[in-house]
């Protein structure tokens, strides 16, 4: 909402500078984010007269205006079209000023001639929007003052972020109430403008009513025309209103000024709806316009003439139903909207905006005016539905006040007929199809005290209160109860209907005596502790990952399907009903799309070393009916997700570096899983994999159990996978299911302390020649299980492949521990064992001792 | 043999000339041994002299034992001395030698980071968290009435529209609005859930990802909140302002000014927006805020949302509104971010380039 600083000033009476405004306003609730000094020209820009006018010596198009501006006359170059005789009355911008548009006037000559100064057009002074020529100021305008001082064009315009329970705060009406309440003036609210020529219209409660258009106003002076004689166009001799839909709109106001003429706005007006970012058309419609600004409230003006049958019907649209709306686009219409037509069909969008029938035209003589409140959910739908959003329907979509509605008519006639020179009828109509009675609340002082921590003082809160319009009517406290129980009956004022209960009443009086006057105190909490633990879980992951070397990415949950598809991941995906594009249309089923995305985007950078991890949810779609309101299980499943990607270089010390592979992934996932469950990783092969994780290579990667549980998959991306990512190299990538993880660790026995070996160990290595399928891990396993127990760890510390090992063989060295838990070894012992463990590998894997 | 007495005289005052000379003459550890060696090693001298001690007449032996014990005692004495010197020179020499080339890398991997999200979530859980609030969670897809009607958000109303939100595609047609399903808009709606689960008293603090179909400079179509509520008896907006006015001082520095402003959230009431002192241009310690952009020259930096639950939304999730109140708030990860680590644009948090995350 923009607001004239001067104008709440006026409406107001406050007299505060704009800073001040703004600030009290802003620490009601109406903030104020931006302030736009308007009108700032210096006194370089001054009213000067035209002295004569002679064509420019060498370029046609131009004139040599002579002015005087009381300081220096002298010759300006104009290329304006309407440059006034003399003594009539222009602006000079003199050496040396500088315009809203940025430009500093400095000499210039132009087909030889020197023109010291400009004569300014609207837009070179930002007064308007009429570049067609200079603006011509009215002859009365003193020769020499500034031309800010002259037009009156000093203002600050305040731009308010008004949140949508403020209906009442979008016109100056409104927001001047507020301002007096926070400087603490009596407001008044601004008299009835009604011209003396108006009287109030009847009041109709069966929705329907017809008032005669040829019962003028009683002329004061004789010589008026009467209807007859002010136009030969056809107007109808009566009109009629009927409300057949009283849900969607209680109340429907009308009245009708006759004879008007069109004509440009003056310039205050049109200069106001500059600033305030409408743009000036013609005195009916800008007269509309300033209505809506001043009240806040929309009204609409029909061409009485194109008005078919003299007749207002207000109903929903019926099928098939369309309307060509002022900006001529022909909208067609639905049951549920709202329609405002005449004897034969639509002639506006209630609420939203007119038809491009009945719009007031350059001819036109005769207007309906029309004010009414129409319901808001019913305005927003259509709204929507149109995509149309106009000052009208962001309006009334908020509430309008609908007692307001003829004292809004009246302004509008009385203003219509002022521009326009006009003619009132006698009889407005004000149809009521629903009546509404105020809202009445009880407030309890102490419940006040209580919610806000402390105590307003009794005479500031009355103050507040009647100073947003609600009555205080009774002050009662309940028969043999104490002040606890003592409660005031408010009624509401009816421009507010954010207010409808005691919480609400209470916010305004926080608000207004300001949430700087409430003390701050620190509560005491009462501990539950329950925070599931999967919340510290995750940030032990989280914390342990970016210990290991891995950086975190957070990634959109949306991608697109293609991706999924790309990376392998299940494609029966949750899918976005109104997905702002294809790229983000579904939401992710694996946390691969991101880390290899980010990994791409790093490779196009020339990042050699990459190693990167997410943790976040990826989504499932439910089997479950939507509709069950009974099941827990109609939302999708959310899986928190851990996953990390490494490719390209490992970085290590300086000297030869080779790229990340398999073991780098198995090492970073062993010490995580060993921090963050205390318990040890295994990695095994799985044929299942091939299903559970199509995404990795089929021959190098491995599932991940903890405890026996699976938990995930690791292993180099299948490279068809990295291909249709767009990854280049042998990215290695890893997802474990942070759930299973969680429960792997919790449905295990925590790890009891054992007492230390009190006897010394042996050890022993052992190179061991076997075929190159033939995994470490099983050796290892096969070496510990005969060693009648003595052998207590064996460990892989080398593996060796090529010359002297025969092809097809590797060759891998152990390191065992021999120990006896109840004696001493001796070496005689561990030679026996140690022999027979050798003869025994040798003849199950066809193995030779190296 | 010849004469022993005559020998051991002779040894004894050979090696007592010798030995401090030969250990002096010793440059290293190696040869210093290897002299000691000489001595009294197995092969040694006075080792080989000890043996003759046997034929050494009875009456003198004593005498010579002790003689020639003295001189072992002396020698090792010696050899331990120059041996101790030895270290100490070695010591001195590296300690003033050529000094290590501390600019080559360390060893080992480079330590990732947090994602700036993550480490001031994490942060600002830990302040919420010594006053004793709980961790909370919920769904990021959810139902429209925990995301709206529960929290009082009024069917097609304007409210709807600070929150343009995501819907999820069902395979059925919705009998019910409140069953629809979208992205969560907001982290609000984690306080519905735990307050249909538990009984007061709570306090907790929520977060996590929410969706706003908005995208454009300023905006990310996924951003992160945090959400926090109390309820027991007897909180007033006194207590929100206390608990909040700590928060921020606790995460922006203990100097840094609070204001409390009148906003509107259909699920508060009274309900407010907090500023904190723009912590670039820092007007309170004298900083200039004019040309401040973070701030737009106003001094001021809009931080969180709260206010006091609105009696609607016990209501809704079963609670006495007579009896209880409380007050929630919520905040923008994303933003607190930005401003502890000077973010340009919130589209970097969300482009994951390598460079970025591990700049900071």
């Amino acid at each position: 909402m923009r607001a004239s600083h001067k104008w709440l000033c006026e409406l107001s009476g406050v007299d505060a500078d704009a800073d001040e405004c703004a600030a009290r306003l802003t620490g009601a609730g109406l903030e104020v984010e931006r302030l736009e000094p308007r009108g700032v020209l210096g006194d370089q820009v001054v009213i000067a007269e035209v002295r004569g006018v002679r064509p420019h010596p060498s370029r046609e198009r131009l004139s040599l205006v002579a002015v005087d501006d009381g300081r220096e006359p002298r010759e300006i170059v104009c290329g304006a079209p309407n440059v006034p005789s003399a003594g009539g009355k222009v602006i000079l911008a003199g050496l040396g000023a500088s315009l809203p548009g940025g430009l500093t006037v400095t000499p210039k000559t132009i087909g030889g001639v020197e023109s010291r100064g400009m004569l300014c057009s609207e837009v070179e002074l930002d007064v308007g929007t009429d570049d067609g020529g200079i603006l011509v100021v009215p002859e009365g305008s003193k020769v020499g003052t500034m031309a800010a001082d002259a037009l009156g064009l000093r203002d600050t315009v305040l731009e308010i972020g008004l949140t949508p329970n403020r209906p009442d705060c979008l016109g100056h009406v409104g927001l001047a109430r507020e301002l007096a309440l926070l400087f603490e003036r009596p407001f008044e609210r601004q008299a009835l403008q009604r011209p003396t020529r108006f009287t109030e219209g009847e009041f109709v409660s069966d929705g329907a009513a017809r008032f005669d258009t040829t019962t003028l106003y009683q002329k004061e002076s004789p010589g008026e025309p009467t209807l007859s004689a002010i136009d030969g166009a056809e107007v109808p001799r009566s009109v009629g209103v009927t409300i057949e839909d009283g849900e969607r709109c209680p109340r429907y106001g009308a009245t009708v000024v006759l004879g008007l003429n069109v004509a440009p706005s003056p310039f205050w007006l049109r200069y106001r709806l500059h600033i305030l970012g409408l743009r000036a058309r013609s005195n009916l419609v800008d007269a509309t316009n300033l209505v809506l600004l001043e009240t806040g409230h929309p009204i609409h003006g029909f061409d009485l003439a194109s008005l078919r049958g003299g007749q207002i019907v207000v109903r929903r649209a019926r099928p098939g139903e369309s309307l060509t709306t002022l900006d001529e686009t022909q909208r067609a219409l639905e049951p549920d909207d709202l329609v405002i037509c005449d004897a034969e069909g639509p002639a506006a969008i209630a609420g939203i905006m007119g038809g491009a029938n009945t719009e007031i035209r350059d001819d036109t003589r005769h207007v309906l005016v029309e004010c009414a409140y129409f319901e808001p959910r019913g305005i927003r739908r259509t709204s929507r539905r149109l995509g149309l959003h106009t000052d009208a329907s962001h309006r009334f979509e908020r509430g309008m006040d609908p007692q307001a509605i003829p004292h809004v008519l009246a302004r509008a006639t009385s203003l219509l007929a002022e521009l326009g020179n006009g003619h009132v009828v006698r009889f407005g109509l004000d149809v009521v199809a629903q009546k509404r009675s105020p809202t009445t609340i009880s407030l309890r002082p102490e419940r006040m005290s209580a919610l806000i921590g402390t105590k307003v003082p009794e005479a500031t809160s009355r103050r507040i209160l009647e100073g947003i319009g609600c009555q205080i009517q009774t002050d009662e406290t309940a028969p043999g109860k104490n002040a606890a129980h003592r409660s005031w009956s408010i009624e509401a004022p009816s421009w507010r209907p954010d207010l409808g209960r005691e919480v609400d009443l209470i916010e305004e009086v926080c608000r207004i005596h300001g949430y700087d006057r409430i003390p701050t105190v620190i509560p005491r909490v009462r501990p539950r502790a329950a925070t599931p633990p999967a919340i510290a879980f995750e940030r032990t992951a989280r914390e342990t990952a970016a210990a290991l070397g891995l950086h975190e990415v957070i990634s959109y949950a949306f991608v697109s399907a293609s991706e999924l598809e790309a990376a392998r991941a299940p494609t029966e995906a949750v899918t976005l009903e109104n997905a702002l594009s294809e790229e983000r249309s579904v939401m992710r089923t694996s946390l691969l799309p991101g880390l290899a995305a980010a990994t791409a985007r790093a490779q196009r950078r020339q990042v050699e070393s990459v190693a990167l991890f997410e943790l976040g949810r990826t989504f499932h779609p439910s089997r479950e009916s939507p509709n069950d309101t009974r099941s827990s299980k109609a939302l999708p499943d959310e899986q928190a997700t851990f996953a990390f990607i490494v490719a390209g270089l490992r970085p290590t010390w300086i000297g030869n570096a080779d790229d990340y592979d398999f073991y780098d992934a198995k090492g970073i996932l062993e010490r995580l899983v060993r921090i963050a469950t205390g318990f040890q990783a295994d990695f095994r092969l799985s044929d299942s994999l091939d299903t559970a994780a199509p995404w990795l290579h089929p021959k190098r990667r491995a599932e991940i159990t903890v405890v026996r549980r699976t938990v995930g998959a690791v292993g180099e991306l299948h490279p068809a996978v990295s291909e249709a990512l767009g990854v280049n190299g042998r990215p290695v990538y890893a997802e474990v299911s942070l759930s299973e993880l969680m429960l792997a660790q919790s449905q295990s026995d925590l790890p009891q302390a054992r007492p230390l070996p009190r006897f010394p160990s042996v050890t022993r290595d052992l190179a061991l020649v076997v075929r190159d399928a033939q995994t470490a891990g099983h050796v290892a396993e096969f070496l510990r299980a005969h060693s009648d127990g003595l052998v207590e760890t064996v460990t892989v510390f080398d593996r060796y492949l090529g010359s002297p090992v025969p092809d097809g063989h590797q060759s891998l060295a152990f390191r065992l521990v021999y120990r006896d838990a109840e004696a001493t070894l001796t070496d005689k012992k561990v030679d026996e064992v140690h022999q027979r463990l050798v003869h025994a590998a040798k003849s199950e894997f066809a193995a030779t001792v190296r | 043999m010849g004469d022993p007495v005559g020998q051991l005289e002779q040894g004894l005052a050979q090696v007592a000339q010798t030995y401090e000379a030969a250990f002096a003459s010793a440059g290293d550890e190696h040869a210093l041994r290897e002299e000691n060696a000489k001595i009294v090693g197995p092969q040694g001298t006075l080792t080989a002299l000890m043996k003759l001690m046997r034929d050494v007449p009875a009456e003198r032996r004593r005498e010579f034992g002790k003689r020639a014990n003295r001189l072992k005692h002396d020698v090792t004495q010696r050899f331990e001395q120059a041996l101790k010197q030895l270290f100490a020179a070695a010591r001195q020499a590296e300690l003033s030698g050529p000094a290590l080339d501390v600019t080559l890398p360390g060893r080992g991997a480079r330590a990732g980071r947090l994602h700036a999200i993550s480490r001031v979530r994490y942060e600002l859980l830990d302040v919420f968290r010594a006053l004793g609030f709980d961790v909370a969670d919920g769904p990021e897809i959810d139902l429209h009435e925990n995301c709206f009607d529960k929290l009082g958000f009024p069917p097609d109303h304007p409210a709807t529209d600070m929150q343009d939100t995501f819907y999820v595609h069902t395979d059925q047609p919705i009998e019910r609005q409140a069953q629809r399903p979208l992205l969560r808009t907001h982290t609000s709606t984690i306080q519905v859930r735990t307050m249909e689960q538990t009984q007061p008293p709570l306090a907790i603090v929520a977060p996590g990802a929410v969706y706003r179909r908005d995208d454009d400079a300023t905006h990310s179509p996924m951003f992160f909140q945090i959400e926090g509520l109390l309820v027991d008896e007897g909180v007033s907006f006194a207590d929100l302002k206390g608990v909040l006015t700590l928060f921020i001082q606790r995460t922006f520095g203990e100097d840094v000014p609070v204001r409390f402003r009148p906003s509107y959230f259909p699920f508060v009431e009274p309900g407010g927006e907090v500023d904190m002192g723009c912590t670039f241009c820092r007007p309170w310690a004298g900083g200039e805020r004019s040309g401040c952009s973070p701030c737009k020259s106003s001094g001021w930096i809009e931080i969180l949302g709260c206010g006091m639950v609105h009696p609607v939304v016990f209501e809704h999730v079963g609670y006495d509104p007579e009896r209880y109140t409380g007050f929630a708030f919520g905040l923008g990860i994303d933003r607190i971010a930005m401003i502890k680590y000077g973010v340009p644009n919130i589209k970097l948090l969300y482009e994951n380039d390598i460079r970025f995350l591990s700049s900071f």
